[in-house]
């Protein structure tokens, strides 16, 4: 159940869904295609590795995909440089047939921190090439900057470290990226653990969420994936309906006026 | 014979092939991959053009999970 009123637009598709999900680490292949089809995504997440010769039955897992009929966005995960996410992205263009990237340039092996500077630099030949840049990036608003100017339409800060499924550390700093920048497309791209994770990403404002782990190590990957797609309804239609104001104290949501009893019994 | 790195593994192969003639020597049925080679992306239209060197370092991909 998609919010059909709710269409927008990302990388010239016009989509209905605001969940981006992952492939990896599901139980297996079944059970990921199910979990994909219940979240009524309309963007997956995939990857390339090296391929051994002589394996002549077919590519099982992209068959899979190939048939859910949705778009692909390939990742650059693994690389450390600019220039390795660069010949990853050509590949991956050729391979999948799509100028779109989810850029990864990794800074740290311990928490799978994107490093700033390779992430930019990859960015600047990757928009230069044609490519539609969906870069992972930290929540520092510095680095936003600089990825925007370099011509990234698509910003996807981190909610928490990759696969941490420690929700969003540091929503302060993710709603001074979504204040800076009203005309990007804003993704909280990793960290998401929750489906209350993606009720607080949304009621930020940011236009969808991207989530792989908290689906897919789920007890029950196709039930979570439904909590997601609800969740991420759920919190776009509170940010669009506009929540109200914090108070410092008590007010009576029930009239006052006309209360039984009034002082009797005092 | 000429020795190149092919996904990390070192194999001998014909001297001057292209990288058709490699693909078709390294035994590669499946289609649906890409080729890189000393790290830099060789797309299919220049497959016939590019030719393999004694030394170099081939890498080629295909779909996988991913996050």
């Amino acid at each position: 159940m998609n919010n059909t009123n709710d269409t927008w637009e990302i990388g010239g598709k016009m989509l209905n869904s605001r969940m981006l999900i992952g492939s990896a680490l599901y139980p297996s292949p079944s059970n990921m295609e199910e979990a994909i089809k219940e979240s009524e995504a309309q963007i997956v997440t995939v990857a390339l590795r090296r391929q051994s010769a002589g394996e002549g039955g077919g590519n099982n897992f992209w068959d899979i995909i190939k048939e859910l009929n949705i778009n692909v966005l390939p990742n650059t995960a693994g690389c450390h440089s600019a220039k390795e996410a660069i010949t990853t992205a050509e590949m991956a263009r050729e391979v999948f047939g799509t100028n779109w990237i989810k850029l990864e340039v990794i800074g740290d092996q311990y928490n799978l921190q994107p490093d700033p500077f390779e992430t930019v630099k990859a960015a600047e030949t990757l928009v230069k090439e044609g490519f539609e840049v969906f870069p992972y990036t930290t929540d520092d608003l510095v680095v936003a900057k600089r990825l925007a100017n370099v011509g990234c339409k698509i910003l996807m800060p981190w909610g928490s470290p990759i696969g941490s499924g420690q929700g969003l550390m540091n929503p302060s700093n993710l709603k001074a990226i979504r204040k800076q920048f009203p005309e990007l497309k804003l993704i909280v791209d990793a960290g998401i653990g929750k489906p209350s994770d993606a009720v607080e990403a949304m009621q930020l404002g940011y236009d969808g969420i991207l989530l792989n782990s908290a689906i897919a190590l789920a007890q029950d990957p196709v039930k979570m994936a439904q909590a997601f797609k609800y969740a991420t309804i759920a919190g776009r239609l509170g940010y669009e309906a506009g929540t109200m104001q914090k108070r410092e104290f008590a007010s009576p949501s029930t009239p006052t006026v006309g209360t039984p009893f009034w002082h009797q019994f005092s | 014979m000429i020795k190149v790195s092919v996904n990390g593994e070192i194999k001998e192969l014909p001297k001057g092939l292209n990288v058709s003639q490699m693909i078709e020597a390294l035994n590669y049925k499946t289609k649906g991959f890409a080729v890189a080679i000393n790290t830099t992306f060789v797309s299919i239209k220049s497959y016939e053009e590019t030719i393999i060197n004694d030394g170099d370092t081939i890498d080629i991909l295909a779909p996988v999970q991913g996050g």
